[in-house]
């Protein structure tokens, strides 16, 4: 594949349908520690209710004492008593008598309503392919070594090659009331938001992000995005009776570069009623039938500053990009609008190492009709700003059905319209990738023109089918 | 059997008869635990806190067996003595954090090692050389003490007729007191639950 090719590809394929998605918060290793269904953290999975949120903000623990709700077995590895003669014993740890692993694959066909739409040219005309409906497999890792430390890890499958998209270690509890300090150590994806980074009925990701760097011709397939899996620490914790949370992180960026970035980030929010956000004090559901629906105001803040450094020739060059964004989840009963809007400011980020402004923003509108079905309407846009250059826009409308057919088997049917206004360019001509199968906004398809003068374009791109089974 | 021996026969069939008699006049406290999470059950210890003390201390027995502790939790009183046995092919240790502390250091298969409970209380039985194995001894204040089976169920026999008070120790969990009162010859039913 050519250089050209690889990159068309990198950038089309979180595009194709925001429903090839992996899936990185639902694993069976956890229903088979605690012996419970995936309900009883997902609707459908990887959408988490507000206890499996609690969940993966306690890192990966029940609330209360998290062994006592532990039914797998497990191999005792120093016993807890030690920790009255530590440091004269090891510390206490047990792990699973059984190897914590699951697994899982999930993959999209699709249907091409217009053979000239960017998608129906993309798919070379086809009306309907499944080519893709298994485009991924994935190998999940959940455990924990005693109430405190717990592992997680995610290794993904596809394109004849393997990613690790998580290794981490979490320490929980480590000073202060319980949740107040827990740091993260490894791979992982930044917790620039409240809730689940995959916790969308219709997306991959809950936040929309844009490889500007890339779009511009600076980066091929290396661009920063905002929530990339990259390796670094995490600090971030629970306080005030639950209802509000922090993170702090720092990491080093896609490792793929010459030279890596030094990017930190923050983030607080708070949450009002439902659910307290660790899941302390029983603050559950109040209605058992309908155990995800609450009434709760969740709102967060973050900023991320990523430093991106470029060899180019025998130079150094460095794309700071600071970001800021916000977020909000309203929830009534069943019914959850989720929505959020961050701007990233670009100090270099296009060939000639100009500037680019990024402005971002999704909402997912969702309702809870049976605990297996999901209707959903999803809306992103990107709005691009190069310094000297045409300012672009791009619109995605998404309705949808997801499905759980079984607790850990999902159908997702979703639309995809498209309204974009313009084409990103380097000084009025197309960047070079532009000329392939490729598309420059989050979800769009590759454009039936590449002309950036054609200033209007409204699409329908795909009705796409998404299968994902996880044991 | 001679002449001489007779009254020292005697005298210990007497003190058998009363024995048997105490017993028989003694009233039984039975009843079942119920332990939330469940899990942490088997680790339940029943006992009278202000019952009699035991007429005199007793020797029992822990053994060390396929690398775990048999039983897992031995209920004696303070006073008795406690003998450890391994009856594994590996070397083993006993040593226990609680109370006083003790370590008996380490000793290989058919040895023996013995500790002596003079303080009530749990004490958690560990082996420094294979850190996964754990027991407990709970060292009542009286003879009238027992650990639960599997489903929770406990009974406490020979118990002198009077009010007592009924207590509980759990590993991980608490348990009420209670108030109780046993009848010559009675036995007294009671419900217990431990949790968090």
């Amino acid at each position: 594949m050519t250089r050209l090719g690889r990159l068309a590809l990198r950038i089309l394929l979180p595009a194709v349908g925001l429903t090839l998605a992996s899936t990185a918060s639902a694993i069976p290793a956890f229903a088979r520690k605690y012996a419970t269904s995936c309900l009883t953290c997902h609707t459908v999975y990887p959408k988490l209710t507000p206890f499996g949120e609690a969940f993966r903000a306690n890192g990966y623990r029940f609330p209360g004492v998290d062994s006592d709700l532990v039914k797998a077995e497990q191999v005792v590895l120093a016993q807890e008593a030690n920790k009255k003669t530590f440091p004269n014993s090891v510390w206490p740890a047990s792990i699973p008598a059984a190897v914590p692993l699951a697994i899982g694959a999930n993959g999209t066909a699709r249907l091409f309503p217009s053979s000239r739409s960017s998608a129906g040219v993309a798919a070379s005309g086809a009306r309907f392919t499944t080519q893709d409906l298994v485009g991924e497999a994935h190998l999940w890792a959940g455990a924990a070594l005693d109430d405190s430390t717990t592992l997680w890890g995610e290794l993904t499958f596809a394109d004849g090659g393997a990613e690790v998209e998580h290794a981490q270690i979490l320490f929980n509890d480590l000073l202060g009331p319980k949740h107040a300090l827990n740091v993260i150590v490894g791979h992982g994806f930044p917790n620039v938001t409240q809730y689940g980074p995959h916790s969308s009925y219709l997306a991959d990701v809950l936040l929309p992000t844009v490889p500007v760097t890339d779009l511009y011709g600076l980066t091929s397939g290396a661009a920063w995005s905002l929530t990339g899996n990259y390796t670094g620490v995490e600090a971030n914790g629970v306080l005030a009776d639950g209802r509000l949370d922090w993170a702090l992180g720092v990491n080093a960026g896609p490792t793929d570069r010459i030279s890596s970035s030094d990017n930190v980030y923050g983030r607080i929010g708070l949450k009002v009623g439902g659910m307290r956000l660790d899941g302390e004090g029983s603050t559950g559901a109040a209605d058992a039938l309908h155990p995800w629906a609450e009434d709760a105001i969740g709102v967060y803040a973050f900023a991320y500053r990523s430093d991106a450094r470029f060899t180019v020739g025998t130079d150094l060059h460095s794309d700071v990009a600071p970001a800021y964004g916000v977020g909000a989840r309203l929830q009534s009963g069943s019914a959850e609008l989720n929505a959020a809007y961050y701007t990233e400011r670009h100090g270099a980020a296009t060939d000639a190492f100009g500037k680019v402004n990024a402005d971002v923003w999704f909402a997912e509108l969702s309702y809870v009709l049976f605990p297996w079905m999901v209707p959903a309407l999803r809306v992103e846009g990107v709005t691009l700003k190069p310094s000297g250059g045409d300012s672009v826009s791009d619109l995605h409308l998404m309705p949808g059905l997801a499905f759980a057919i079984r607790p850990n088997v999902k159908l997702v049917a979703v639309a995809n319209f498209e309204l974009s206004h313009g084409f990103p360019s380097v000084g009025g001509a197309p960047v070079a990738w532009q000329g392939g199968a490729a598309d420059w906004g989050p979800l769009q398809i590759a454009p039936s023109s590449t002309d950036p003068a054609r200033k209007n374009l409204s699409e329908v791109e795909t009705i796409a089918f998404f299968l994902a089974w996880a044991m | 059997m001679t002449a001489r021996h007779a009254p020292r026969l005697a005298a210990a069939s007497l003190a058998l008869a009363l024995a048997a008699a105490a017993l028989a006049d003694g009233g039984t406290v039975t009843g079942t635990v119920e332990a939330t999470p469940p899990k942490y059950l088997e680790e339940t210890v029943v006992y009278l806190k202000n019952g009699p003390p035991a007429a005199k201390p007793r020797t029992l027995s822990m053994d060390q067996k396929s690398m775990t502790f048999v039983p897992h939790v031995l209920v004696v009183a303070v006073g008795d003595t406690v003998k450890f046995l391994n009856h594994d092919n590996v070397v083993h240790n006993v040593y226990s954090p609680d109370g006083d502390g003790y370590n008996l250091g380490s000793f290989k298969q058919d040895e023996v090692r013995t500790a002596t409970f003079a303080k009530p209380g749990a004490y958690t039985q560990l082996c420094s050389i294979h850190p996964e194995m754990l027991g407990f001894i709970y060292a009542a204040p009286g003879p009238f003490a027992a650990a639960v089976d599997k489903k929770g169920h406990f009974s406490i026999t020979g118990v002198p007729p009077g009010t007592y008070t009924l207590a509980v120790w759990n590993s991980h969990l608490k348990g009420p007191e209670k108030s109780v009162t046993v009848g010559a010859g009675q036995t007294v039913t009671e419900k217990i639950a431990v949790k968090r």
